[in-house]
């Protein structure tokens, strides 16, 4: 067995590990007391600790063993956390993650030893000696604190339940063993060697079930002789198996301690039940329930007895949190990973599906007219596999969903790194983080989004004095909403800082030659925000590493656009910025509202639409020489489409137009057009990619009959 | 410039000789990778005007572009010989050409083209970098990365 068939849950664990970690310390920056927190911290550090371990990644293991000797030291009180020592252990992190990064680039860890970071955490760990005046060793105490601190709070429970459980205390008697595997008991009991059974117990949250319990084979090779397990050992191999095992080993040691701390010692191990067996109780097993009694000596009550004397204080203590988080967090989420090449693949088949579906539909209309065929029943079906298709659709969509969390949750850990390093006080606050996105766009709306950060923590936020005299708290706040609106999800960055200087950005542009001096004045204020967007424009006076190198809004926004989406910027000067990024929820699928505009077939996205009018010609208004309608209170400007889209003029003059009014965020529109076809689901597929940069047109789409139908791009008509 | 190295590299290269207006040009065959006869083509707007639209080929969205307007040489004529030919490019993808006709497969070799010959029209941008010989035929070159728009890689 190889262990390099785990590097991928390796790699995925340990990212949520310290992601975990990263949000421990940010909460015990302010809250240095909090005992549950650090109990988290103690956990992941263990868990980080043990799986570097397992895979073999001496450097990692050994950095973060240190880590996790501190974090000990701060949960028995021997150590106050500090704002240096956060510092420090941020520093270790990002030392953990590079040599993630480095495992993912090349299987390896690489050579970095971060002696250093082990140096300065030792220096914690003696300074809380020296002061505590303690002379029990660290290792030592540490030691008794491992295995007591994932046994009682987690094993407590599954002390009671029916020895049937497979999880249950003591499987390894009621297992089934087969005729040969019992003779080969009998064998080893009559050479006088002691049979012991095992349970062994594995955490909930352990991913490398089956690695886990390849070591334990390992540590039980060094005692003896492993006769059968249960469930067998190939299927233990596959992990065909739930949270426990069972084994059956000969050896010629009587030492149950040595062989349970061999086992426990196993990292992620929870516990481990072991007592003395013999052939006899599985030959009875099948007629009568197991024989408890005669082993009740060796097995005690308690998981963990040779280690619980001595820390039976801390552990008592220690017992409340873990118990009480394993009642909080539900059994970790329960979720297949999944290679998204997979789903990409289950989606293009659905999108087809849907094209076959289309052309069922269309073809049966024609039939209704044409022919006396029993359409009545044809028609039946053909709802009914619409309705599937729309249900799968659905359902693959969402599998593909995830919150944007795991792209934001990095987010603070930043700005307090930014907020040291600019010096400004400043703040994120999150909110929505729960929202969700297809898995792709959260892949990539990172880094737009980490540069709309970077612009607000090192343009935005003023400093302090500046702060104070303009009477605003001199901790400056930086936000991040995120929300869903119709078929899109809008995420707001912005700031409570000094807004955007437009005069100053005016006379950039008119420096750089983007806008003539006489042309100037006549600027809105959005499309001088938007010179901000055009490439190399950098606002920065000096250039710092955060930003200022022009590199900045540009990218954010062709990344965006890539993604489907678009940025706006709303800002007042002295009050702050806000950019607002809105996504599409969904890439490839949506349901829209078929149009025509002359002969020719358009699309528009049901999602953007508000209501569609019939308007009276007369009911048109002028607004500056341009159409306007007055709806219900609001003021929308009319798009005629068909000139819009360079259709033949018609000299049909008809008295009422079909508007269709679409939104987005707090602007309308109303598009103009000839006929409404009614609701599909239609699967955008790109223009191609030398035809791709068109602003009006998003995508086309393949209907029923097998024409083309362009999609129109709402948010970019208003 | 891939496919010169290819023609200097190899010894004899295949052709397709298509017709447009009353000249034979030549399309490298591993360019090609579909002929489709002509189908409906939906129109895009806002698009240079040598892109007449797109076509659905088999659920694939292809954009489809006129060479001849490209080049200057007026309208396409439609007719039953007219054909798209479907170039799959490595940085475009698939990209239709809209041909008057295809007239057959033809290998040339470097020897038979003449690579300094200049295009009588006293063009700015030229779109064929030789011209084959073919017996007593004439056969333009087509240089696809300048006939077919180049889109930028971000």
């Amino acid at each position: 067995m190889d262990v390099s068939q785990y590097l991928d849950i390796f790699i995925d664990e340990t990212s949520e590990h310290i992601q975990s970690l990263s949000d421990g310390i940010m909460v015990l920056e302010n809250e240095p007391e909090n005992k549950d927190t650090i109990n988290e911290i103690f956990r992941a550090a263990h868990s980080l600790k043990g799986m570097a371990g397992t895979m073999g990644f001496k450097r990692m293991q050994h950095l973060t063993h240190d880590m996790e000797d501190v974090f000990s030291e701060v949960r028995n009180d021997n150590i106050k956390v500090d704002s240096e020592m956060i510092d420090l252990l941020f520093n270790c992190l990002d030392a953990i993650e590079a040599y993630l990064e480095s495992v993912k680039a090349t299987s390896d860890e690489g050579t970095e030893d971060n002696e250093v970071l082990i140096n300065k955490l030792n220096a914690y760990l003696d300074g809380s000696h020296a002061s505590g005046g303690d002379a029990t060793p660290a290792p030592a105490e540490d030691n008794s604190e491992e295995s007591t601190e994932e046994a009682p709070g987690e094993a407590a429970p599954s002390a009671s339940s029916d020895p049937n459980d497979p999880n249950g205390v003591d499987h390894y008697k009621s297992i089934k063993i087969s005729e040969n595997d019992v003779s080969k008991i009998r064998e080893a009991s009559e050479s006088g060697l002691n049979i012991y059974g095992l349970t062994v117990h594995i955490e909930k949250e352990c991913l490398l079930k089956a690695a886990r319990a390849f070591l334990v084979f390992k540590a039980l090779e060094d005692f003896g002789e492993t006769l059968c397990s249960d469930p067998s050992s190939s299927d233990i191999e596959d992990e065909k198996f739930d949270l426990a095992f069972s084994v059956i080993i000969a050896t010629e040691s009587t030492d149950t301690d040595a062989i349970k701390a061999a086992v426990g010692a196993v990292s992620e191990i929870e516990s481990v039940d072991l007592g003395k067996v013999t052939a006899e109780m599985y030959e009875k097993a099948e007629q009568a329930a197991p024989l408890a009694e005669p082993v009740e000596e060796t097995k005690a009550a308690s998981p963990a007895p040779a280690k619980a004397a001595p820390a039976a204080a801390p552990a008592a203590k220690k017992e409340a949190a873990p118990a009480k988080k394993a009642a909080n967090k539900p059994v970790t989420a329960r979720t297949v990973r999944v290679d998204i090449e997979k789903l990409d693949a289950l989606m293009n088949q659905v999108s087809e599906l849907i094209i076959a579906k289309n052309s069922i539909v269309s073809i049966s209309s024609q039939s209704e007219t044409t022919s006396n065929l029993d359409s009545g029943s044809l028609h039946e079906q053909i709802e009914y596999l619409e309705r599937i298709t729309t249900n799968l659709h659905e359902s693959v969509m969402k599998v593909r969903m995830v919150p944007i969390e795991s792209t934001v949750n990095k987010f603070p850990r930043m700005i307090r790194d930014l907020s040291r390093k600019l010096n400004k006080p400043m703040e994120l606050t999150m909110s929505g983080e729960e929202t969700e996105l297809d898995r792709t766009v959260v892949d990539q709306i990172g880094d737009p989004l980490q540069h709309l950060l970077r612009n607000s923590a090192d343009h935005g936020i003023e400093s302090p004095e500046v702060r104070k005299a303009a009477g605003k708290p001199e901790e400056g706040t930086i936000f991040l909403n995120a929300f869903q609106e119709g078929n899109n999800v809008i995420i707001q960055v912005g700031d409570d800082g000094g807004g955007i200087d437009t005069e100053r950005v005016l006379n950039k542009a008119i420096e750089r030659g983007l806008v003539s001096e006489e042309e100037a004045p006549n600027l809105t204020q959005k499309e001088i925000i938007d010179f901000l967007f055009m490439p190399s424009f950098s606002m920065a006076k000096e250039i710092t590493d955060i930003s200022g190198r022009g590199v900045g809004l540009d990218v954010v926004k062709s990344n965006i656009e890539a993604l489907g989406g678009d940025v706006e910027v709303k800002s007042t000067l002295g009050q702050g910025s806000t950019f607002t990024v809105r996504l599409p929820l969904t890439l490839a699928i949506i349901q829209a509202l078929m149009v025509e505009v002359r002969d020719e077939k358009y699309a528009i996205a049901l999602g953007s639409i508000m209501t569609i009018e019939d308007i009276s010609i007369n009911d048109i208004k002028y607004v500056e020489a341009k159409e306007v309608i007055h709806l219900r209170g609001l003021v929308i400007p009319i798009i005629r489409l068909d000139q819009l889209l360079d259709c033949e003029p018609s000299d049909a003059n008809p008295e009422n137009l079909t508007v269709v009014v679409v939104k987005k965020g707090d602007n309308y529109a109303g598009l103009v057009v000839d006929n409404l076809m009614g609701q599909q689901e239609i699967v955008i597929k790109s223009l191609g990619k030398v035809i791709e940069n068109n602003k009006i047109i998003s995508g086309a789409t393949i209907l029923g009959d097998g024409e083309v139908a362009l999609i129109i791009d709402v948010n970019a008509l208003i | 410039m891939a496919n010169e190295l290819e023609m200097t590299e190899e010894e004899k290269i295949q052709y397709i000789v298509v017709k447009i207006g009353s000249e034979h040009y030549g399309i490298n065959i591993s360019l090609v990778d579909n002929i489709v006869r002509m189908q409906k083509i939906t129109r895009v707007p806002k698009v240079p005007n040598y892109y007449p639209g797109i076509i659905n080929l088999r659920g694939e969205i292809v954009p489809v572009m006129s060479a001849r307007v490209k080049m200057g040489l007026g309208e396409d004529v439609i007719t039953n010989q007219s054909r798209i030919i479907i170039l799959k490019l490595e940085v475009q993808g698939l990209v239709g050409i809209v041909v008057d006709a295809v007239r057959e497969v033809i290998t040339l070799g470097e020897s038979e083209i003449d690579r300094t010959a200049q295009n009588s029209r006293k063009q700015d941008t030229t779109y064929i970098n030789g011209i084959g010989k073919n017996g007593d035929e004439l056969i333009s070159i087509f240089d696809i990365n300048s006939i077919v728009d180049e889109v930028s890689v971000s």
